[in-house]
């Protein structure tokens, strides 16, 4: 610390900063050991029955303790009054709650710790968990990827089955309107041909009823009488026989 | 020299050092400063919950202006758990018996509020002596009632701590020493143990007269 305080001839104190000075820097943080230290009967810590072990034994310092009260008590260094059982009373009772609500109160403060690591384990862990889902979406594009060619070879069919059907369809268009002209025409011909033969006809008809003279006419009808009649007697005949 | 139950409330002094100041210092010593480590040991752990489980409760009341004095109250009332937990041991000299102390305590604190309420807000703080919807003959009588209750709160706030602890003490001293003198005829000394012991579980609600201290002067606070 005093290195960091510099005394100006004016009496005036400023500070100056020292940083990384000296090679030991405040992280890591060396971590705290996982018990407290050892005690006996609950105050009493391990280290002094420990060092005591080797000179008395086991014994050694509840000998110690007995032999240090018994002194106190007999020369009235420590005078038994009023507050010995006031003392007593309040050590019942701080006794009493320890050893009812101890291992409570530890277990909460090891809750109250091992929330907060929890806690912060499962941001990390969510975190993994985000990253590791990124990593198998990111598969799945690539894969997808992978497979783009199919899809364009797909499409290329559709578009090229359309183009196709879209081609037949004009082709066909196209077929039928020419079949239809040519169909007019060959209507037409018909047409023609057969005004031709029915005027042809109607001219013989016309030149065959002008070449029948009068004269004719009267043979040709007496002829018609005179086979109806004989007709008619053959079918009188038929029908009586 | 005449020997008397009140000795014990003597303010200590040794070759005219008053240790009083020891005994208001030490305390501090029990509480471990919040290390620079996430997860902490148990001790530290405990200690941070609870200091901020307690101000939290003092705070609820209050709006935000008046979360400046968590500070205060808080490290006030530890301050005050501590001492008079301790004064239960044996041989142990309570300070916060000394009336000296409390009223050191409860003056200054109390016209603080007062005077931080009449600086800010006259109106409301002066209107805190009229309680409302009281019938117009009573007024007068009412404001001279108010403004008494208002002038004995300190006096009413460092009288109950003292008092509280120094009949705590009283007790205990009177109920050992009667267990003590009858001890050489038995049974009556077991009832009073029994008896010495109950008071003594009564007298850990030490930790409830500072609920009250601190509460009484969280509720003096109109700000």
């Amino acid at each position: 610390m005093l290195s960091r305080l510099v005394l100006v001839s004016g009496g005036l104190v400023q500070a100056s900063r020292s940083f990384h000075q000296s090679s030991q820097s405040l992280a890591p943080v060396p971590p705290l050991p996982e018990k407290g230290g050892k005690v006996r009967h609950g105050i009493f810590p391990e280290e002094l029955f420990t060092l005591l072990y080797p000179k008395t034994g086991v014994t050694g310092p509840y000998m110690l303790g007995t032999g240090l009260l018994l002194y106190m008590l007999s020369k009235e260094i420590y005078v038994i009054n009023h507050e010995t059982f006031a003392a007593a009373s309040i050590g019942a009772v701080v006794i009493y709650g320890i050893k009812k609500f101890g291992p409570s109160v530890a277990a909460f403060a090891d809750k109250l710790n091992e929330d907060k690591v929890a806690k912060a384990q499962e941001v990390k862990d969510q975190a993994m968990a985000s990253l590791a889902q990124g990593i198998e979406d990111e598969k799945k594009e690539q894969w997808r990827v992978e497979g783009r060619h199919m899809l364009f070879d797909a499409k290329r069919n559709n578009v090229a089955m359309l183009l196709e059907t879209n081609y037949r369809e004009r082709l066909h268009m196209v077929t039928n309107e020419v079949k239809k002209r040519l169909d007019y025409q060959v209507q037409l011909q018909n047409l023609h041909r057969r005004m031709e033969q029915e005027h042809l006809v109607n001219w013989v008809e016309q030149s065959v009823i002008k070449s029948i003279t009068p004269q004719q006419e009267k043979e040709s009808i007496a002829k018609c009488i005179a086979d109806l009649k004989v007709l008619a007697k053959n079918t009188q005949a038929r029908a009586t026989v | 020299m005449m020997v008397s139950f009140f000795d014990q409330f003597a303010s200590p002094s040794y070759l005219g050092i008053p240790l009083i100041a020891i005994a208001i210092a030490l305390p501090w010593v029990l509480y471990p400063t919040p290390s620079a480590r996430w997860i902490n040991n148990r001790l530290i752990t405990i200690q941070g919950w609870f200091i901020n489980r307690f101000t939290n409760q003092l705070m609820l009341p209050l709006n935000v202006g008046g979360h400046k004095w968590a500070l205060l109250l808080a490290s006030l009332m530890i301050f005050l758990i501590t001492i008079n937990m301790l004064g239960l041991l044996p041989y142990t000299f309570t300070p916060t018996t000394q009336l000296s102390l409390n009223m050191g305590f409860a003056v200054p604190l109390w016209l603080a509020t007062v005077i931080i309420g009449m600086r800010n807000q006259p109106t409301v703080a002066l209107g805190h002596l009229l309680p409302e919807g009281t019938p117009i003959p009573l007024i007068p009588v009412l404001i001279i009632i108010e403004t008494i209750s208002l002038f004995i709160r300190p006096l009413a706030l460092g009288v109950r701590l003292t008092a509280n602890l120094t009949a705590g003490h009283l007790l205990i001293q009177l109920i050992a020493t009667a267990v003590f003198v009858l001890l050489p005829m038995m049974p009556t000394v077991a009832i009073l143990t029994a008896a010495v012991l109950f008071l003594l579980t009564l007298l850990e609600v030490a930790v409830a007269m500072i609920q009250a201290y601190v509460f009484v002067l969280l509720l003096s606070l109109y700000l």
